[in-house]
């Protein structure tokens, strides 16, 4: 599913964009596995997945099935730009739903095979915002998760890439050209109001189960930069992130992949602007060689 | 379930099925493989393969088959009833949460590895289930661990 995500980076790249050219990449560069953006805990993922959602959903023609704990209450400025410039009816495709409890958000998921035969088809995009809203994770410390919770999150991971893997042999069978179904999920890594060092999964016992059903991480990482004179709050005007991918899914070394345009192991800077506009560039390897 | 396999796994499970469908049994070459690859779940995987212990459902929806294995339910051996996915491993047996997710000295429990070899030998019950009960199923709303 990290194509999509890509995809959308793309789309709203600083850079000057052919709106024309949006389309999945196909062949094998295509990353069709389950994604998981995982990041300290702001609203910034969740912007990212509702933008995520508008672009599938109204550039690409893609149903998408949103899930979050609660109502999305105000929209950012690149959206409100965003949904401004949209056919209505490429949102229509969105459809939320609001599971309060992991049982629910189970329930949800599992009925989704009851969609198939309708006349709307299934969707093809399954996001979940706040995917630890649902694991019990809000209050977890490093060593809090217990046998029960990393089963419980196991069951909520396996079940989203099991549904997953049935759409998609759905829009196959109707012959839909958005097949695959693909999913993504937000999860935030943070203890104790900062973000543990190192790597998440070796003191997260959810964050280590999770990584064996959503094959691709989606990391992002503040960029704390000492030299700013004052640095913007999160998701504020001025703030800025460091994107980058990781996981199964992604072949070693960056340089191959930014020349192969292929999503593989391409890592972007992300940039609040003055006007709330999230903007996207790709961040080169000798970028990257200088860091 | 492919791609969730190791190499040697797959390998073993497509040379069972091969030799099964010829000769009606497992040579011994082959069940010794099978404990090497996959340790002590093997020997109570095939007991409960003996045992006709799996039955895959589906529903009018098609939600059955994907690619190896039908939804199995296992009759666990302290007479637990658990559901497992076809596409991906997850079982809510306490071996699964222990020794895959927790310790992660494992591939998989003794009841995932049993759907698999009833996949490969054909040994599998079958039984048809509403979408609604398909729905409960999976959410483990129904038939999880009572």
């Amino acid at each position: 599913m990290a194509d999509i995500l890509a995809l959308v980076f793309r789309h709203n790249n600083a850079q000057p964009r052919d709106l024309k050219n949006l389309s999945f990449a196909s062949g094998p560069d295509r990353n069709t596995l389950p994604c998981m953006i995982v990041g300290e805990r702001c609203g910034i993922k969740t912007s990212l997945l509702f933008l995520t959602a508008v672009t599938a959903a109204a550039e690409l023609g893609v149903r998408v099935l949103f899930l979050t704990p609660s109502p999305i209450q105000s929209l950012s400025g690149p959206l409100k730009d965003s949904l401004a410039n949209l056919d209505p009816d490429g949102l229509k495709k969105i459809k939320f739903m609001y599971p309060r409890s992991q049982e629910e958000l189970l329930q949800d998921v599992a009925s989704l095979h009851e969609c198939v035969r309708g006349p709307a088809g299934p969707p093809s995009l399954l996001i979940v915002d706040g995917l630890e809203h649902y694991l019990g994770a809000g209050g977890r410390g490093p060593t809090a998760a217990r046998g029960e919770d990393q089963s419980a999150a196991a069951h909520v991971a396996a079940l989203l890439a099991d549904t997953a893997a049935f759409l998609t042999q759905k829009l196959e069978e109707r012959g839909e050209a958005c097949a695959p179904c693909r999913v993504i999920v937000s999860f935030d890594v943070e203890w104790q109001g900062h973000t543990p060092p190192g790597d998440p999964s070796a003191q997260d016992p959810l964050l280590s189960v999770l990584d064996r059903y959503f094959s691709v991480r989606c990391t992002l990482d503040r960029d704390r930069n000492p030299a700013a004179p004052a640095p913007a709050a999160a998701g504020e005007p001025g703030d800025v992130w460091q994107i980058y991918f990781s996981g199964v899914g992604i072949a070693d070394g960056h340089t191959s992949a930014q020349e192969d345009g292929s999503v593989l192991g391409q890592q972007w800077r992300l940039a609040i602007r003055p006007n709330g506009a999230m903007e996207f560039s790709p961040v080169s390897a000798e970028s990257l060689a200088s860091m | 379930m492919t791609s969730y396999l190791p190499a040697v796994a797959e390998e073993l499970l497509r040379d069972i099925r091969k030799v099964y469908q010829e000769t009606t049994q497992i040579p011994d070459d082959l069940l010794l493989a099978l404990k090497f690859v996959f340790g002590p779940s093997a020997l109570q995987a095939l007991d409960l393969v003996d045992q006709r212990s799996v039955t895959c459902l589906s529903s009018p929806s098609g939600r059955k088959v994907f690619q190896f294995l039908l939804y199995a339910q296992v009759i666990g051996g302290s007479g637990h009833l658990y559901t497992c996915y076809a596409s991906c491993h997850y079982c809510p047996c306490p071996a699964f949460a222990f020794s895959v997710l927790r310790r992660n000295d494992s591939l998989l429990c003794k009841h995932i590895l049993a759907a698999y070899l009833c996949q490969a030998m054909g040994l599998s019950q079958h039984e048809t289930v509403t979408d609604q009960q398909m729905s409960d199923i999976l959410s483990g709303k129904a038939g999880r661990g009572t």
